[in-house]
């Protein structure tokens, strides 16, 4: 059974310009299909008609990759918990309603077109510290160090952030903390990041503020869009690693 | 550089939950001496001579200003620099919480700024009413702020005014405690749930508390 | 042109030492003064970059996305595989070669394949001292799985997400060099061309997605890790914007693409719910441990499921292969799966697809026990169809997941372009004609973390290298030519989008090279390829301009270049007269249907050289020989 949603799209020429959000229709529209797909639809009909289709980013479609993040009626990633935008299905909607669909907004990450922004500021975040320091060729048998399985299991918690930036998106402040802390713990939680730890806290958060992202307010607003639910405990947890940091 | 405990972004919250902290404990230390009240005139105007005519009380109050200055202080920047992290705002906006109750989000949490503001506004016209307000003396000799607050609490649109207040500093509270906890960095999977719910506790008592003086002395000065 | 495959003579065992003294090596104070180019993020890209950049070469990345961390190798579910035996069970890199060998059906080099299971076990050490989260047992040891039939427990996994694991560990080295200065990286950036001055790979031309702007880089070698060409089918596991486009260049320019016909089926994915798809979801094929896979007995039987009685439902796999069941190879399940649809007697409203029945299961262990196995894959399954596994049986079809041809390589990964090496999927060597489960993972960090850095280096420190700049005639006639096809394909201005090509083309690539193929339908199918090719140049639309963000016009530079792909991965489907592995033709199959292997014919490598667009390549051929492991046919009955 088809249905019909009308969309409010941001529409965007390129960086700093002035946007706007624009109206269309979208008929047609399978139940089965995912919100992104429903955008492949409307493009095709854009493209036919000649005019512009809607810039967005999408990859893997299966909730991984971290490309897709559109805001879908004021919520990063729309209205699934615990999932990407490439995982929210049109059943979720009701026939003839209207969908406002907008880009991350945060100054850290400029939009380039339409509804694709510029994420590479996580990137630096990375570079800064988020690794740990051993070459190739250096690395003792995997099996030489014992990680007991609740720090394993925990830090994978962590490590399960796939970079997306919703938490962004919904934070008020447009902070990355809980991006920046998810790699904080997976890496201080493990023996093997622990020799870098204080060095890598201050790096990564010194390059965080410098991106120009916001402040925490411990609202955990992140960790409801998070698409893997990560808890704002890394964030408690990167304060914590701050601080002793900078005092030691 | 500044030492980036004072200016970067989790230096900042250490410090505004520092100073909140404080503030938090003069709360606690205020009120224990304002129930003093309760026990009638004698026991209040002592404790309150001997707190205003120690000599260390200047040093206490200067500390107290400077932190609450710094708090202040800390928190406004970090409210404008938090403005210019997303200069565009979004256009629908829909609180995540809806579709995940992870969230802490709160109308409290959504609400410090203004809570905060109204609560130093409170703080002059507390200040101006009391320690700069009507001088009274007592027969002994000694500052009669038991005459001043039932004189002050007679009026039922001042209690209704102060106990408005004592609701938002309340509301202030409600995430505060609970949020400089985290800023502090103390979390973990076992505590945190109890943090939240003991923060809110402290809320309540604190503000029952300050609520109760109002309403007592109201009632007890028609008595 | 006589392919050498370089192979180090000697025991097998030993080769691979053998090769790393023979090599020449680059002096350290030296190394800063060779251009490395890598293209591509994934694992075989970022764990060439870091590796390269640790050795102190200059490196310059390129990559489609926004960040190095999208790449499809982070959608990688199941594992990746060591031949550490931590279990006891009698594995050994030795073991790990064979069920390789015999896994890709004797179409592989046997000296690679050696080599990379010697090169398993450094890469979960490298992997676990980066801080790479695997699954651990109470003990702290590292745990292990048996995955895709293997006998051994030799799969090393992080949950359900090992290849994002895998990847953001190698990304993470990488962004090291990033911040060491000796990695550049140049996100959203399309390779178009490959640059050969003097017979050798010099650098290459790209666009830069977000201004239009053609770029051009020089550099002493470059290396491909630009990943499969399964997006050719349009729907696969892929992700949406993986293409051949890099690889393709580069055959166009002198690299030749060996075995394209080799394409893997995976069994166990969620099937097509309607034309609007855009790509298909894969489930973890541990699900056929537990589920039984059924089709009605009967043809056009629409009842619902569970209103069909046991007596009326063919559990077929179970029927056919009364040893493995419902655990026969990928290739097998879906190749039945394929025939019972055909029959007519497939599932659900397309009726192309099974059930995977877990009731049995469920009652014989419990509803939480298969919560607790499969509960993500339960969950996923529901958030996709919108239907309960737990109570109606799961529908399954086969997809397009991964493929095993590639640009061919020799034994040290380069290809016949001198300077240009390939690693990982955009390569053909190391899976035959089938690639066994949680080996993708290994091949791509087994060729950027512990094959290339050596062998990259023995190619800069052995040849000559004038010093090549942009401003090289080279480049202006790459950068002109591929200006010129952007701006052809603007210019059509025809009425079908690029998408409704890339159906088309998908569309015969699935019915005519997918499962099962005829030489009817495959000498059909290159004549349609032809004449889609000449409609998308006469009616294909692309949206807006050339210079600046415009996703459309990439998606047509990717297309276009399947209109020419295609056609190789059909021819040399037709060619290879035999059915082995991924490649099944119908007129070659033992009379109980499977797959029948002509060892004595067609124990080669089919090496395709370009010879112009629509002008039939040519085929060169690399015979394999196996000293180690001798060709059987493999039975699951």
């Amino acid at each position: 059974m088809a249905m019909t949603v009308k969309l409010k799209v941001w529409r965007q020429a390129g960086p700093g310009q002035p946007g706007k959000l624009v109206d269309y229709v979208a008929d047609a529209v399978h139940a089965d299909m995912s919100f992104l797909e429903m955008l492949d639809v409307v493009n095709e009909s854009l493209i036919k008609r000649g005019e512009d289709p809607i810039a967005f980013d999408s990859d893997c479609r299966e909730g991984i990759c971290g490309s897709c993040g559109l805001v879908i009626d004021g919520i990063p990633h729309g209205p699934d918990k615990g999932a990407t935008t490439c995982q929210v299905h049109m059943r979720r909607f009701k026939s003839g309603e209207t969908i406002t669909v907008e880009p991350f907004r945060a100054k850290a990450f400029p939009i380039l077109k339409d509804l694709v922004v510029d994420r590479s500021a996580f990137d630096r975040i990375i570079a800064a510290g988020g690794y740990v320091s051993m070459n190739v060729g250096g690395a003792p048998d995997a099996n030489s160090l014992p990680i007991p399985k609740d720090v394993a299991d925990q830090a994978m918690d962590s490590a399960q952030c796939i970079g997306c930036g919703a938490c962004v998106a919904a934070c008020k402040n447009a902070a990355a903390h809980l991006f920046t802390s998810a790699k904080i713990t997976h890496l201080g939680l493990l023996p093997q990041g622990e020799a870098e730890r204080d060095r890598r806290v201050v790096r990564m958060v010194d390059q965080m503020d410098g991106e120009g992202f916001g402040s925490c307010s411990n609202e955990g607003e992140c960790e409801a869009v998070c698409p893997k639910e990560i808890s704002i405990s890394n964030i408690a947890r990167m304060n914590r690693d701050f601080l002793k940091a900078i005092v030691s | 550089m500044t030492p980036p405990v004072l200016s970067s972004s989790i230096g900042s919250k250490f410090l505004i939950a520092l100073t909140g902290l404080f503030l938090f404990l003069f709360l606690v230390s205020h009120l224990a001496g304002n129930l003093l009240f309760i026990l009638g005139p004698d026991a209040f105007n002592h404790y309150s001579h001997a707190l205003i005519s120690n000599p260390l009380i200047l040093v206490a109050e200067g500390g107290l200003v400077a932190i609450f200055l710094l708090h202040v202080f800390k928190t406004v920047t970090i409210v404008v620099a938090n403005r210019g992290a997303r200069p565009e705002r979004y256009a629908a906006r829909k609180w995540a919480k809806s579709k995940n109750d992870r969230s802490r989000k709160t109308l409290s949490s959504t609400t410090m700024i203004l809570t905060g503001t109204i609560t130093l506004l409170f703080v002059v016209t507390h200040l101006a009413t009391f320690k700069f307000g009507p001088y009274y003396e007592t027969a002994e000799g000694i500052r009669d702020l038991y005459r001043l607050q039932t004189a002050v609490f007679s009026d039922p649109g001042y209690v209704a005014f102060y106990l408005v207040c004592m609701a938002v500093v309340g509301f202030h509270l409600w995430h505060g405690i609970s949020s400089a906890a985290q800023s502090f960095g103390l979390d973990s999977p076992r505590w945190t749930p109890r943090i939240l719910w003991v923060g809110r506790l402290l809320t309540a008592v604190i503000t029952a508390g300050f609520a109760l003086l109002p309403i007592f002395t109201f009632v007890a000065g028609r008595n | 042109m006589v392919l050498d495959s370089k192979t180090p003579v000697g025991p097998i065992t030993d080769k691979w030492d053998r090769r790393k003294f023979e090599n020449k090596l680059v002096n350290p104070a030296n190394r800063r003064k060779f251009q490395v180019i890598v293209v591509g993020t994934g694992l075989a890209g970022a764990s060439a970059a870091a590796s390269l950049g640790e050795l102190g070469y200059p490196v310059k990345v390129f990559g489609i996305h926004d960040s190095p961390r999208r790449a499809h190798s982070i959608a990688a579910q199941g594992g990746i595989n060591a031949a550490k035996n931590y279990r006891n069970d009698g594995d050994s890199v030795y073991r790990l070669f064979y069920d390789t060998i015999k896994g890709g059906d004797y179409r592989a080099r046997e000296a690679n394949v050696y080599r990379l299971a010697q090169a398993s076990v450094s890469i979960i050490d490298q992997c676990v001292a980066q801080g790479v989260p695997f699954a651990r047992e109470y003990g702290g040891l590292l745990d292990n799985r048996s995955f895709g039939g293997a006998q051994v427990s030799r799969t090393f996994y992080a949950r359900g997400q090992t290849g994002q694991q895998l990847l953001l560990g190698a990304y993470q080295s990488m962004m090291r060099q990033v911040d060491a200065g000796t990695v550049t990286l140049f996100q959203r950036r399309e390779m178009l061309d490959l640059v050969v001055v003097n017979n050798q790979a010099r650098g290459i031309v790209c666009r830069n997605l977000v201004t239009g702007e053609l770029e051009s880089h020089e550099a002493d070698a470059v290396l491909l890790c630009t990943g499969g060409y399964g997006t050719v089918f349009y729907l696969s596991t892929n992700a949406v914007n993986s293409n051949v486009t890099a690889a393709w260049r580069a055959h166009k320019r002198g690299a030749f693409f060996a075995n394209p016909c080799f394409t893997q089926i995976h069994p166990t994915c969620i099937p097509v719910s309607g034309d609007h798809q855009s790509k298909l979801t894969l489930m973890s094929e541990s699900l056929r441990n537990d589920g039984r896979v059924w089709v009605p007995k009967t043809q056009g039987d629409k009842r619902p499921p569970a209103q069909i009685p046991d007596s009326e439902r063919d559990y077929y796999l179970e029927r056919r292969y009364p040893a493995f069941g419902n655990l026969v190879p990928r290739d097998v399940a879906s190749r039945a799966a394929k025939a019972v649809c055909d029959e007519g007697r497939g599932a659900g409203d397309s009726g192309l697809s099974v059930y995977l029945d877990f009731a049995d299961a469920i009652e014989r262990h419990g509803a939480d026990t298969i919560k607790a196995r499969y509960g993500n894959l339960f969950d996923m399954y529901a958030r996709i169809t919108d239907e309960n596994p737990y109570q109606v049986p799961m529908r399954i079809y086969p997809a397009v997941h991964y493929t095993m041809g590639g640009l061919w390589v020799d034994y040290n990964l380069q290809s016949t372009v001198p300077g240009l090496f390939v690693l990982g999927e955009a390569n053909f060597s190391d899976h035959g004609a089938n690639r066994l489960g949680a080996s993708a993972l290994m091949q791509g960090l087994a060729d950027g973390y512990f094959v290339a850095p050596y062998t990259v280096a023995n190619y800069l420190g052995g040849a000559t290298l004038p010093p090549v700049a942009a401003s090289h005639d080279a480049f202006g006639a790459a950068r002109a030519e591929a200006q010129g096809r952007i701006d052809k394909v603007l210019r059509v201005k025809g009425k079908r989008t690029v998408r409704e090509f890339h159906r088309a083309i998908g569309a015969i690539c699935w019915d005519h090279v997918g499962m099962a193929r005829t030489e009817a339908g495959l000498s059909g199918a290159i004549a349609q390829i032809r004449g889609l090719r000449e409609e998308f140049w006469q009616d294909v639309t692309v949206p807006g301009e050339a210079n600046n963000l415009n996703p459309g016009l990439d998606y047509a530079g990717r297309v276009a270049d399947y209109m020419e792909f295609a056609e190789v991965l059909a021819l040399d489907a037709l060619e290879r007269r035999e059915s082995c592995g991924g490649h099944f033709r119908e007129e070659f199959q033992t009379p109980d249907g499977e797959a029948l292997r002509k060892d004595d014919e067609y124990s080669y490598v089919a090496a395709w050289e370009f010879k112009g667009v629509g002008a039939p390549p040519a085929l060169h051929k690399e015979p394999l020989v196996f000293e180690e492991v001798h060709p059987t046919q493999r039975s699951y009955k």
